[in-house]
């Protein structure tokens, strides 16, 4: 099935979210490769996703899980080679999936060569590529991101004995975007990858790229300038990519990212997904509704990134205090689980396993307007490990039987880049590919079934959006619409059945069908639509009138 | 052959629920209401009528003590409005916070339903009551309050304060105490507390309440009884939801709130003040008898906050009036007190009334006599129940002269210890009340 | 000649044996029935008796203030009352049926109309009833609400209200009974006029300055009637 030409695709796009060290390892080193995510893709081709966004493959000393970046124009040797990640992506392309790579912009490795060059001397060449100063008290009060390990922006480096400063780990040094070359050069980069035939690119801490004295050193100007920079090249050489902008801001700082359709294609809407887990707690839909009505218009051909979860924690940093501590006490109340204002947990665990809860959040997710991601492994519903530091309690190997290595690597298990979820409830024993393929009823299956459903119009990845606020408030209700298309998607937050009246007198006439099971349910009409709802229950209808 | 039917008798709570709607009480639009509110925790309950002018500021204090209280809980507002014509319902209703009319300056973390109803009937505290009742039970609250729509001094504490005891301890009745003027609330002092004090046993000093709480459990059981349709306490349910959770052996609480805010009402209105209090007290004694006949001495109540004191602003008093209105009640209603009094104690009465405004003092022992075989006059319908209420009136218009006489230049400790030995004379005569109410007088 | 006389008066107490002897049976009978009237009387009145006491006659009674009137008037208790009331018209009917059954002419449109008379008699000493009952309770009530108002002289208010009301029911009994029925409509009607002409000129021109302050005082000075009243609050 070859490529849509659509230079719109990603609006229609179902990605999955995943790390090639995670996914399957064909050469037996316990750590996976192109060349078996390669030979797995039947299988994603078969879940019915359209899309693969790798998380970072390029070399590193693997300190940030790849967000270290030492190289940018190669592949790390342990996921195989450059000529791997070709025919990885001939397969995919092959089969219809479209691959989005991750761009770290704003910082490297330390130990890229390019910052082992610039920190050798103080008159190097590449001396200036990095933000060198000679004190730490610069750009004060700019926020720390990772609170759990960085005390300070700046970092001392003993052999040219200056400050550089990095917004990350401090083994980040951030790149100095006041550069030209520096630009240059990281145009040369996507230019690279984009030849080889990549689709896209996440763009990896976009707001931090430039500081400026006196400001909080995000989302500057100058920052929109560069990346405007980079679109218009990106446009002009390679139409049709794409460009997704990672952003943890609140949705009014975040619209300047798309620009006037001149600078990102898709960004993240990362208020919008804690607010789904407080709503689904609360069994109130208001906390969704609120951040929805503040999300403002975006150009006509920008899109959303919407997801339920990532390789990072669930942050926590645009919510209240209030909502922050009520998160925590109900997602997560053992403290291991808590990190840099975020809770490190899987999907399936946040929900206590409940098949009903992961039905209806990804219902949710399929349903509102935007482009939804997969974190590789929920579509089975894998369990994390809290125990394993940082963030890795999320990227654990990817269970594809009840056999050995939960059929992820035919190494020994000590040797695995990662421990196994070993638990009766997690573990690979119990929650796997093989067996979830040979049940209809299984998660697998359902979220086979519901992406089949969703790509079956075009209105939830370009629809309108409009809520309708029943006086249940437990019920989360809102119609798309696109052209002719209608579609009534309703959600029950709550875990009691409950009864909710709509009213549909706009849509007056329509018959209501039921989109998975084709059904046809009673009339639009003047009077308030009954509908009744079993916990955790979600309804897409299409409205047709006959 | 019918499938197996279970004859296990459904648990109290649901049989009262079934009774709330089988009785078409409440009307459609007020169950849709409630349908669409769900479960709950907390439950604010505000009868209304015609109290456009004072209950704007009322549920605005509400909203602040819910969201500052119980800022996770699920809360809603219930309005039970008599047919008010001056738009009371519109503003109780404008206060709810959700996704289509948030309140910029409050931020709350769920919606926060306000609804209102009107019940059937003519305006009345009883229907009023019935209805935050029902409410409270098919929502499944577990704790509520009922706040009165006048109650303008009304601080955002009240609400949790009234609510804690019931919420996160386990009380099934929250009492509240005021700061009172050493001369407001003299009904209270004089013979409701006292009396109901020694007959059932509890140290509550506002059994008369227009702000309390209540628990699930307490309001379910009171919304069974078969008490709706009778007569005799439908002027003063309050009084009589108290007397209900001290008789019924519920767990009871008080929570001191602040200053008690004046109607505007005056002394004139103290034959309906008697009939909603006095007159519901002595009706429930029938009833309660087998409670209070066996009851020695009296107990504190668990509570919270400070033990008010009086304050001792000087009111305008007019002692003179009262005297007179005294003597002459006692000269012309004669008759009629030798049918509800006995002998001694009318004699005793003749005989003070003769006297000056300064030798005249109707004693605690002389006042409890009184009460009491008012009481088992009411019991045994000596003359029409009512026509003792109000002959009462001048007896107490009687004691609340010697109180004002007693009291007037009393510090608050003077007044309060007062108060307290009026109680222990009560106490001390209860044997005194359960031979008048078997025997003859 | 003696035999003649000896005859006649044979003849004659012959006469009177056969009267006396044909009337006998008849007063037997009648005796009979006056007894049996007497047992079965007697047997309702314990069975009125037990009905009153099972629906707590003499309490309701009470309730009404009944029984304070009848205890005044030294008459038994109502249920009492009641029961030789059921007694004594029980016995005489079935006396008066004996008597019928006597024969004697002319007695019988009598002893009809005594039977008519009899729901009459019961209706009107049920108004009486009533009445009285009316009186004592709203004298009582007007008293109380007199006494409570502050209004003067309420012992004269409550007795008048009394009188009115008695004097009411007892025009009302005559009339249902039937005895001097426009002598009493019309006495009733004289002094009833009488009486309210009194009080209009007595409050007209008596009471035209207390007349002219009470209406001041409600609809020209409000603030006035305050500053009588205290800020005393029961509750």
């Amino acid at each position: 099935m070859p490529l849509t030409q659509d230079p719109l695709w990603y609006k229609d796009a179902v990605i999955y979210q995943v790390h090639v060290r995670t996914f399957y390892d064909s050469n037996g080193d316990g750590i996976g490769d192109f060349q078996g995510l390669a030979s797995r893709l039947d299988y994603l081709h078969g879940l019915g996703i359209n899309a693969i966004w790798l998380m970072p493959f390029f070399p590193s000393p693997l300190r940030d899980d790849g967000y270290d970046i030492a190289d940018y124009r190669s592949v790390h040797p342990t996921y195989g080679t450059l000529e791997d990640f070709k025919k990885f992506l001939a397969v995919a392309h092959e089969g219809g999936i479209r691959v989005i790579i991750e761009m770290v912009l704003n910082h490297t490795s330390d130990q890229h060569s390019w910052f082992q060059e610039s920190r050798s001397s103080r008159v190097n060449p590449k001396r200036d590529w990095y933000v060198w100063n000679e004190t730490d008290s610069h750009y004060q009060g700019t926020r720390i991101i990772f609170l759990d390990t960085e005390m300070s922006n700046w970092a001392w480096d003993p052999i040219s004995k200056q400050y550089y400063w990095h917004r990350f780990f401090s083994h980040q040094p951030d790149l100095n975007y006041d550069n030209p070359a520096v630009r240059e050069e990281m145009w040369d980069v996507m230019r690279f990858w984009c030849e080889m035939g990549v689709d896209g690119f996440r763009l990896d801490a976009v707001p931090y790229l430039v500081e400026r004295e006196g400001t909080n050193c995000e989302n500057l100007p100058e920052t929109h300038e560069i990346l405007k920079e980079l679109r218009h090249k990106l446009d002009q050489q390679f139409p049709g990519r794409m460009l997704l902008a990672e952003a943890n801001q609140w949705p009014a700082d975040l619209r300047p990212y798309f620009g006037n359709e001149d600078e990102f294609h898709m960004a993240f809407h990362f208020p919008l997904m804690p607010r789904m887990f407080m709503g689904l707690k609360l069994e109130d839909r208001k906390p969704i509704t609120e951040i929805l009505q503040q999300t403002p218009e975006i150009p006509p051909s920008c899109q959303w990134c919407l997801f339920l979860r990532n390789h990072d924690e669930l942050t926590l940093e645009m919510v209240t205090d209030v909502e922050r501590d009520y998160m925590y006490d109900m997602y997560a109340q053992n403290r291991t689980m808590r990190l840099n204002l975020g809770i490190r947990r899987r999907l399936a665990s946040l929900l206590d396993n409940d098949r009903r809860r992961i039905e209806l959040m990804n219902g949710i997710l399929m349903s509102l307007p935007g482009t939804p991601i997969i974190y590789y492994g929920d579509e089975i519903g894998m369990g994390d490990n809290v125990n394993l530091g940082d963030r890795n309690g999320v990227r654990t190997p990817m269970q594809w039987s009840g056999g050995w290595n939960g059929g992820f690597s035919a190494a020994d298990p000590e040797t695995l880049y990662s421990p196994l979820i070993l638990n009766p409830v997690y573990g690979y024993p119990a929650v796997n590919v093989l067996s979830q393929k040979r049940s209809e009823h299984s998660l697998l299956s359902w979220m086979r079934r519901i992406i089949e459903v969703r790509k079956s119009t075009a209105v939830f990845g370009r629809g309108s959006m409009e809520f309708l606020y029943p006086a249940n408030h437990r019920v989360l209700a809102y119609v798309r619409q696109l052209g002719q298309e209608t579609v009534l998607a309703v959600n029950n937050l709550s875990s009691a059945a409950q009864a909710v009246e709509l009213d549909l007198s706009r849509y007056k006439g329509n018959l209501l069908v039921e989109m998975f099971g084709g059904n046809i349910f009673p009339r639009a009409g003047n009077s308030p639509y009954l509908l009744t709802m079993g916990p955790y229950q979600f309804y897409w209808f299409r409205l047709r009138k006959i | 052959m019918s499938t197996g039917v279970s004859t296990q008798e459904p648990p109290e709570s649901l049989r009262a629920e079934v009774k709330a709607e089988e009785e078409s009480f409440l009307s459609d639009e007020f169950v849709r209401q409630l349908i669409n509110v769900g479960e709950v925790d907390i439950l604010v309950g505000v009868p209304t009528h015609n109290n456009a002018k004072t209950v704007g500021p009322v549920i605005q204090a509400i909203q602040a003590g819910l969201l500052k209280g119980f800022p996770r809980e699920r809360a809603a507002i219930v309005n039970a409005d008599g047919g008010s014509r001056d738009g009371t319902p519109g503003l109780v209703t404008a206060a709810s916070i959700d996704d289509v009319r948030r309140t910029p300056n409050l931020h709350a973390l769920r919606t926060l339903h306000s609804i209102s109803t009107q019940y059937p009937g003519s305006p009345g505290s009883a229907p009023a009551l019935r209805t935050i009742l029902a409410a409270a039970v098919l929502l499944r609250a577990k704790a509520s309050v009922v706040v009165s729509p006048d109650a303008t001094n009304l601080e955002p504490d009240w609400i949790p304060r009234l609510l804690q005891p019931v919420y996160r301890e386990d009380s099934d009745l929250v009492t509240p105490l005021y700061r009172r003027n050493k001369f407001d609330g003299l009904l209270l002092t004089n013979l409701l507390y006292p009396m109901t004090r020694a007959l059932y046993g509890w140290k509550i000093r506002e059994p008369y309440a227009t702000e309390f709480g209540f628990s699930g459990r307490l309001a379910s059981q009171f919304l069974g009884r078969e008490i709706w349709n009778d007569e005799s306490w439908q002027s003063g349910p309050q009084i009589y939801f108290t007397l209900a959770a001290m008789a019924g052996g519920f767990r009871l609480h008080q929570s001191f709130l602040g200053s008690k805010v004046l109607t505007e009402r005056s002394s004139a209105d103290l034959v309906p003040a008697l009939r909603q209090t006095v007159g519901v007290l002595f009706s429930s004694l029938e009833p309660n008898f087998p409670v209070w006949s066996t009851k020695a001495g009296s107990q504190p109540v668990p509570t919270a906050g400070p033990d008010p004191e009086f304050t001792l602003e000087s009111l305008r008093v007019n002692r003179k009036r009262l005297r007179e209105m005294f003597v002459v009640g006692v000269a012309e209603l004669e008759p009629v007190f030798r049918s509800i009094l006995s002998p001694a104690t009318l004699a005793e009465l003749q005989r003070i009334a003769t006297l000056g405004e300064v030798e005249l003092h109707y004693s605690p022992e002389l006042w409890v006599k009184t009460v009491y075989e008012f009481a088992s006059s009411y019991h045994k319908s000596v003359i029409a129940r009512d026509h003792i209420i109000q002959a009462l009136a001048s007896l107490f218009r009687g004691r609340v002269f010697t109180f004002l006489m007693e009291n007037r230049n009393g510090s608050a400790q003077d007044v309060e210890n007062n108060v307290e030995s009026l109680c222990l004379e009560f106490e001390k005569w209860k044997p005194y009340l359960l031979e008048v109410w078997n025997g003859g007088r | 000649m003696r035999e003649l006389i000896i005859n006649e008066l044979t003849q004659a107490v012959h006469e009177i044996t056969r009267e006396v002897v044909r009337f006998l049976p008849r007063l037997v009978v009648m005796l009979i029935i006056a007894c049996v009237g007497w047992l079965i009387a007697y047997l309702l009145k314990v069975v009125v008796r037990s009905i009153l006491r099972l629906t707590k006659f003499d309490k309701l009674s009470e309730n009404v203030g009944a029984a304070q009137l009848l205890h005044r008037a030294a008459l038994p208790t109502s249920s009492e009352l009641v029961v030789r009331l059921v007694f004594w018209v029980a016995w005489i009917g079935f006396i008066l049926v004996g008597v019928n059954v006597l024969g004697i002419v002319g007695l019988e449109p009598d002893i009809s109309r005594f039977f008519l008379f009899l729901p009459r008699l019961f209706v009107a000493l049920l108004i009486v009833f009533f009445g009285l009952l009316a009186a004592s309770f709203f004298s009582r009530a007007v008293l109380l609400g007199a006494v409570n108002a502050n209004l003067p002289s309420p012992r004269l208010l409550s007795l008048s209200v009394r009188t009115v009301i008695i004097i009411f029911a007892l025009s009302m009994m005559f009339e249902e009974l039937g005895v001097a029925e426009q002598t009493i409509l019309v006495a009733f009607g004289i002094v009833f006029g009488a009486m309210m002409l009194g009080l209009a000129i007595a409050f007209g021109l008596g009471g035209q300055d207390l007349a002219r302050r009470f209406l001041e005082r409600r609809f020209v000075h409000p603030k006035k009637k305050e500053e009588q009243e205290d800020e005393l609050s029961p509750l």
